[in-house]
């Protein structure tokens, strides 16, 4: 009961990933839902509405509670302080505020699906506006620790490329937070004071509201629920590498150039349409404006994996299942941004399948990377490699069958002029077999997770991947203050691997040249 | 593969950052927690309030010109803009926001002279004066309202009132900021009194430059 309201970082940051699970599995069983629907009327929906709504329970779900908030205020809470080597966040009650304000919006949205749309639009945007209210307060609170609470001789060149990740993602969700709770406050006027902020001059179905209002916010969130994910990648693919990580000053300067980018492309957005929600979006986006610091990223990974003796664990092999994830889904986003997809048809199979595998399949990869490789950290324990195995290999395999068959439904779609209902039922099938595939091999993950959690292999080392970062040499879980009261001191940067040192091939952070010295 | 390491022995060199007059680890006393500082010292707690404080500002800066963009956007492209008349109070609260901010520059400099007392009484002047400002806005909106002009005849008019509730709202945080600093006894906590009269200056300047920006933004824009 004392950890549930306690502030301390560990312990919000975990009750961020408890969220985030909570909110998977119910995304998870919306999508089955829709799945049933859509296989019952062949392609077409019995009740649009009723359809619609739940797509758009499952999209902000699986976004903002898992993909926004799992990275960055789970992984990042946890983890920041104890990779800088700092106590506590700096601002510890807006950790635990950020933390109940996610909660209560994950109520509120939820909620608002049961209730009829007028009602339940209005619960649904209060609880999204909360949402990026926490947002902003636990950005707030990233960027200050990162700033100010950085140990003694932990320069920003010394920062591990996952700090560096939850750094930049940490502005870049502070600027786009804010202004996404600006068109918030535009939309409620809309809808309590009778303002007429977003002159509706089209006539649009409930369907389509309930739709293009998530992609409103949504679309902003790309950026930032990607950003962390390619910190926790870029990161493990060089642990697990045991090579330092390639021109490691370039992947920074890549993921600047992402928050970047992300912000202009999507404010070119905002305001050029006049912060109008009802404009035909915006998938294509990702792919135009991700492409350069995504192709410097791609250099980085293969860079560090050349000639590499890789530790083919299963974090390593989620992390590279995001990597090939995120190319393949990258190529069929080229179509998407040369071809103008006039209308933006947000039902779209073809689009559907796309950003499904760059955003949901690849970051949920990440997600379950960063989950392996620091679980032993956080419980003590380490998830069961054999398990996470077979979990991984059912779970690539079957959202490749899965969304590639998605992207060929959607391209036999466009041969077709519009208007034409085309069916095509084998392709659809496997699309059904695949999605429940997929799903129960889930459950081979909650298994692990579960069962490791209470009785798996105790880690015994400190440091069983061999890694140089500081959180990695106190104890498992970390003691209540991190450091024993004071706070380590850093000698060096975070990816001296590959170097030989008393039998290992790596120098941990904190040693200092001395002790390198006498160890050689 | 994993077996204990000459490497897991050796200990990580800690720091004492201690220092004389922390509190005991308050870990669920809110903000009072965050040690762990680069500079062992008192100097970091107060800085890290500044940018901390400098960040929300920079967001709720973001905030604001989101709105007046849609603000200059929608002024020439909505049909449905009809121009009104600003409430002449808003001269007056104008006047009261700024006279606050001196004021409050008053008290810091009483406080830097160490003259205990001035500080208080200006200190409270200023927070006066803000709930004045606040209470006046009030007073501005009630007389629009009675002449019936609602956010729903014009978009001009919508604009005047979400602007003014934002800082408004945004305005009553600092009077609370106002208020902590003045009446809580800074004896046993990380930052001085000086230091948080600062940071709650930098936030109560912000807002005064910001309601004069949207001011003359809506006297002229409308």
């Amino acid at each position: 009961m004392r950890a549930l309201f306690s502030n301390d970082h560990k312990s919000v940051g975990l009750r961020f990933l408890w969220l985030a699970l909570f909110s998977v599995v119910l995304g998870m069983t919306l999508s089955l839902v829709m799945r049933a629907q859509l296989s019952e009327a062949g392609g077409a929906y019995a009740n649009e509405d009723r359809y619609a709504a739940i797509t758009l329970l499952h999209g902000s779900l699986m976004v903002f509670f898992v993909f926004t908030a799992a990275p960055q205020c789970g992984f990042g809470y946890f983890l920041v302080p104890l990779q800088i080597g700092a106590r506590e966040m700096a601002l510890p009650l807006l950790s635990g505020v950020s933390f109940w304000m996610s909660a209560a919006s994950l109520v509120a949205i939820s909620i608002s699906i049961l209730l009829p749309p007028a009602s339940g639009s209005l619960l649904w945007l209060l609880g999204v506006t909360c949402f990026c209210g926490a947002m902003i307060l636990a950005s707030l609170n990233v960027t200050v620790t990162v700033i100010e609470l950085r140990t003694k001789g932990m320069t920003l060149p010394r920062l591990p490329i996952t700090v560096w990740a939850w750094f930049i993602t940490a502005i870049l969700s502070l600027l786009i937070f804010s202004v996404l709770v600006a068109s918030s406050v535009f939309l409620l006027c809309d809808r309590i004071a009778g303002t007429q902020f977003f002159g509706v001059g089209t006539p649009i179905s409930a369907a389509g509201i309930w739709q293009r209002w998530f992609w409103f916010f949504a679309q902003a969130e790309i950026y930032v629920a990607m950003l962390p994910c390619f910190g926790i990648v870029t990161h493990l693919l060089a642990t697990y590498s045991r090579k330092p990580l390639w021109s490691e000053r370039m992947a920074v300067l890549a993921l600047c150039t992402v928050g970047l980018v992300g912000f202009c492309i999507w404010g070119e957005h905002m305001f050029a349409s006049g912060l109008n929600p009802y404009t035909p979006l915006v998938f294509s986006m990702l792919a135009s404006s991700l492409g350069v610091p995504a192709l410097l990223l791609a250099a980085c990974w293969f860079g560090t994996l050349w000639n590499a003796k890789t530790r083919y664990s299963t974090a390593m092999l989620f992390a590279l299942g995001f990597v090939s994830l995120f190319l393949s889904g990258g190529l069929s986003g080229i179509f998407l941004a040369r071809r103008e997809f006039a209308g933006g048809n947000t039902g779209d199979a073809f689009v559907t399948g796309h950003f499904h595998l760059v955003m949901g399949v690849a970051a949920t990869f990440a997600i379950l990377a960063a989950l392996f490789f620091w679980f032993p950290k956080v419980f003590g324990r380490r998830l069961n490699e054999t398990l996470g195995k077979i979990h991984f290999l059912l779970t690539f395999c079957g959202v490749y069958v899965l969304f590639m068959t998605m992207h060929w439904i959607g391209l036999f779609e466009r041969s077709f002029p519009p208007g034409t209902v085309v069916r095509i039922h084998g392709l659809s099938g496997i699309v059904g077999v695949a999605t429940i595939a997929t799903v129960s091999a889930q459950l081979i993950f909650f298994v692990n997770f579960f069962w490791s959690l209470l009785r798996g292999e105790s880690t015994g080392a400190k440091n069983p991947w061999r890694a140089t970062t500081l959180e990695w040499f106190v104890s498992s879980p970390p003691p209540s203050e991190n450091f024993n009261g004071g706070v380590p001191v850093v000698f060096r940067g975070a990816y001296e691997l590959g170097v030989p040192l008393a039998g290992e091939d790596f120098v941990p952070q904190h040693l200092a040249p001395e002790q390198v010295a006498k160890l050689r | 593969m994993p077996g204990t390491s000459v490497l897991d022995d050796i200990e990580l060199i800690i720091e004492d950052v201690s220092g004389g007059g922390r509190p005991p680890a308050g870990r669920d006393g809110g903000d009072s927690g965050g040690g762990g500082s680069r500079v062992p010292g008192g100097r970091s707690s107060a800085r890290k309030y500044a940018i901390a404080i400098s960040a929300a500002m920079v967001a709720i800066l973001m905030f604001f010109m989101a709105m007046v963009a849609a603000f200059l956007v929608l002024r020439h492209s909505s049909p449905r803009w009809a121009a009104f008349q600003l409430p002449v109070l808003l001269w007056f609260n104008t006047a009261i926001l700024l006279a606050s901010s001196a004021t409050l520059e008053v008290a810091r400099k009483r406080q830097a002279a160490f003259d205990d007392k001035g500080f208080k009484r200006f200190w409270t002047v200023t927070t006066v004066l803000g709930v004045v400002f606040v209470v006046g806005q009030v007073v501005a909106w009630r007389e629009l309202v009675a002449q019936g002009i609602h956010g729903s005849a014009s978009l001009a008019v919508a604009f005047f009132y979400v602007f003014t509730v934002a800082h408004a709202v945004h305005l009553f945080g600092g009077i609370c900021a106002l208020l902590y600093v003045g009446l809580r006894k800074f004896r046993r906590s990380e930052m001085t009194r000086v230091a948080a009269a600062e940071v709650a200056s930098y936030y109560w300047h912000f807002m005064d430059g910001l309601w004069v920006f949207l001011f003359v933004l809506l006297y002229f824009g409308k």
